[in-house]
């Protein structure tokens, strides 16, 4: 037999569980986190509205990334972690 | 983890299996043939690294597959590569996984950058790296094994596999390799390195994500404005990446032309600085003078204006002009290479030992020196 | 999703809205970080080149599912 070889390496980072889930919308501080890429903005703007329009959030706090390609500044991550309840962002694309 | 430590090595196949062809039908191929790994070549490779072979060097966006010392010796031996090229390739895995250069980005962009390694000092002689004529090109052994085992494991461990990961558009011919030396023998321009705050005595790899070069001749000037005019008008141009997206890019001058210009007394810090002075676009055209909607193009720095003659420089400040001499001693060429965008930054890493400046203390350091 | 899977672990429920050309990174990306259970939200590509009516069609498509997200009830995209 002729040894064959694997150059790939192994995927293997430590499992991560994802953050409770809420209930109700209603009284919660939403981060809104804009990677900067074309039209992330119009589109997290609408979603904002929506979103106040449909449920009594406390908060709306609006975030930009520095770089859309980068990982976020930890800085930023933090403030935004300490500033709400929850979050969405765009885009992947 | 455990399942880090598993070894790559754990499979095996018939006496007399076409192992060019399995390793093809495996998926671990760039393309071109692989030479098949053996127990003797992992093993000088390995050895070539300091042994060890889970020690884990890096791990390669998108897929953050493990980089250990006997991954890195596997592809280095697919790619063709000599033990003795092996601290470069390290050090350009090492340089290209620094959060600065956003090897993740790059990875993933449709944009068709690749990353450009340029190496400095005496390990680019020791090894034999090309330098000189058709230092770009094919025909050198270290030149193009080096770049293609970056490209093996961009591929295989960091799982950038065109069309899956890789959404590059276009793609450019980068992708096998591009790795070069700098042309220090010369003597024309200090050393690249050295102006960066390095002993002219260290090795370094540099590394950029990069667009083909963009050839530019001129057989006319003899002095260092004409030619480098010709250079500033192959970077004025909003066809290239950095004219909407910043960041940084190279420039390589062949040796006829900085022969002229070395001949002319100008330094890299006179250089650098006519090419950023005398290039760029105006902002109508970098914003299509709003024919698709008012622009304001986020990725231009802010003290930009934003007027429709206003200026708008290739790169920010002459700082995110990496020059080269390279290439041979015949022939009136430069080149440009554009970058990717402010994305990503190049990364400058010492060969064996140190990630920054000599700790004996850089001679030169935010172009003080004028070299 | 780097960024939505660092807030996530620090106990944000996040939603990350990607294109559908994206998914197949996202899911590749999250199984790399070690977070298979963050759920994608999904929108039609492109995103870049579309008018405002189009987008507002997005953030259409988008509401509900990000809701789901925050709530755990939106299923992973197939």
């Amino acid at each position: 037999m002729i040894q064959t070889y694997d150059p790939r390496g192994v995927v293997g980072a430590e499992k991560k569980t994802v953050a409770a889930r809420v209930k109700s919308l209603d009284g919660l501080r939403l981060g809104i986190l804009d990677n900067t890429k074309w039209n992330a903005n119009k589109l997290l703007r609408e979603l904002r509205d929506q979103l106040q329009s449909g449920h009594k959030l406390a908060a709306a706090n609006y975030y930009r990334k520095e770089s859309f390609s980068r990982f976020a500044d930890p800085a930023l991550v933090e403030r935004i972690r300490r500033e709400n309840d929850i979050v969405v962002t765009a885009i992947g694309d | 983890m455990s399942a880090q430590l598993a070894p790559a090595s754990a499979t095996s196949v018939p006496e007399g299996t076409d192992l060019v062809e399995w390793y093809y039908d495996k998926g671990y191929s760039d393309g071109l043939p692989v030479v098949p790994p053996t127990p003797a070549k992992v093993a000088a490779m390995l050895e070539a690294l300091g042994g060890e072979p889970h020690e884990l060097e890096a791990r390669v966006p998108p897929r953050w597959g493990g980089l250990t010392r006997e991954v890195l010796a596997i592809n280095m031996v697919m790619a063709g590569c000599k033990p003795e090229y092996a601290p470069v390739v390290r050090a350009a895995m090492l340089a290209l996984c620094e959060t600065a250069f956003n090897l993740n980005g790059v990875q993933a962009t449709t944009h068709m950058a690749s990353p450009l390694l340029v190496v400095n000092g005496p390990i680019a002689r020791r090894i034999g790296m090309n330098a000189g004529c058709n230092a770009f090109g094919s025909g050198n052994r270290a030149n193009a094994t080096i770049g293609r085992a970056i490209r093996l494991i961009l591929l295989n461990v960091g799982g950038g596999w065109p069309g899956d990961l890789d959404k590059s558009t276009l793609g450019h011919p980068g992708k096998y390799t591009y790795a070069v030396a700098e042309n220090e023998e010369l003597g024309l321009l200090s050393p690249y390195h050295v102006e960066k705050g390095f002993q002219a005595e260290d090795s370094t790899v540099f590394v950029m994500a990069a667009e083909p070069p963009h050839s530019v001749t001129n057989h006319v000037a003899n002095d260092p404005q004409g030619i480098l005019d010709s250079v500033c008008s192959a970077m004025s141009t909003f066809a290239h990446n950095n004219a909407v997206s910043s960041g940084h890019c190279a420039v390589v001058l062949g040796p006829e032309h900085a022969t002229t210009i070395s001949k002319h007394g100008w330094k890299r810090h006179d250089i650098k600085n006519y090419l950023w002075m005398n290039s760029g676009n105006t902002f109508g055209q970098v914003s299509f003078h709003h024919r698709y909607g008012k622009v304001y193009n986020r990725s231009l720095p802010v003290w930009y204006k934003r007027e429709p003659d206003s200026r708008i420089p290739v790169v920010p400040s002459a700082e995110n002009i990496h020059l080269f001499v390279i290439g041979g001693e015949a022939g009136r060429f430069s080149a440009f290479i554009p970058g990717w965008g402010h994305m990503t930054s190049p990364v400058l890493r010492e060969i064996e030992g140190k990630a920054g400046p000599a700790a004996s203390g850089p001679r030169c350091v935010d172009g003080t020196c004028y070299l | 999703m780097h960024d939505g899977i660092s807030l996530e672990s620090l106990g944000v429920p996040t939603a990350v809205i990607v294109t559908s050309t994206f998914l197949h990174e996202a899911r590749v990306q999250r199984e790399a970080l070690g977070m298979a259970g963050i759920v994608p939200v999904v929108i039609d590509h492109p995103l870049s080149s579309i008018s405002d009516e189009e987008i507002r069609g997005r953030a259409a498509q988008a509401l509900a599912q990000v809701i789901g997200v925050w709530q755990g009830t939106q299923p992973d995209p197939s």
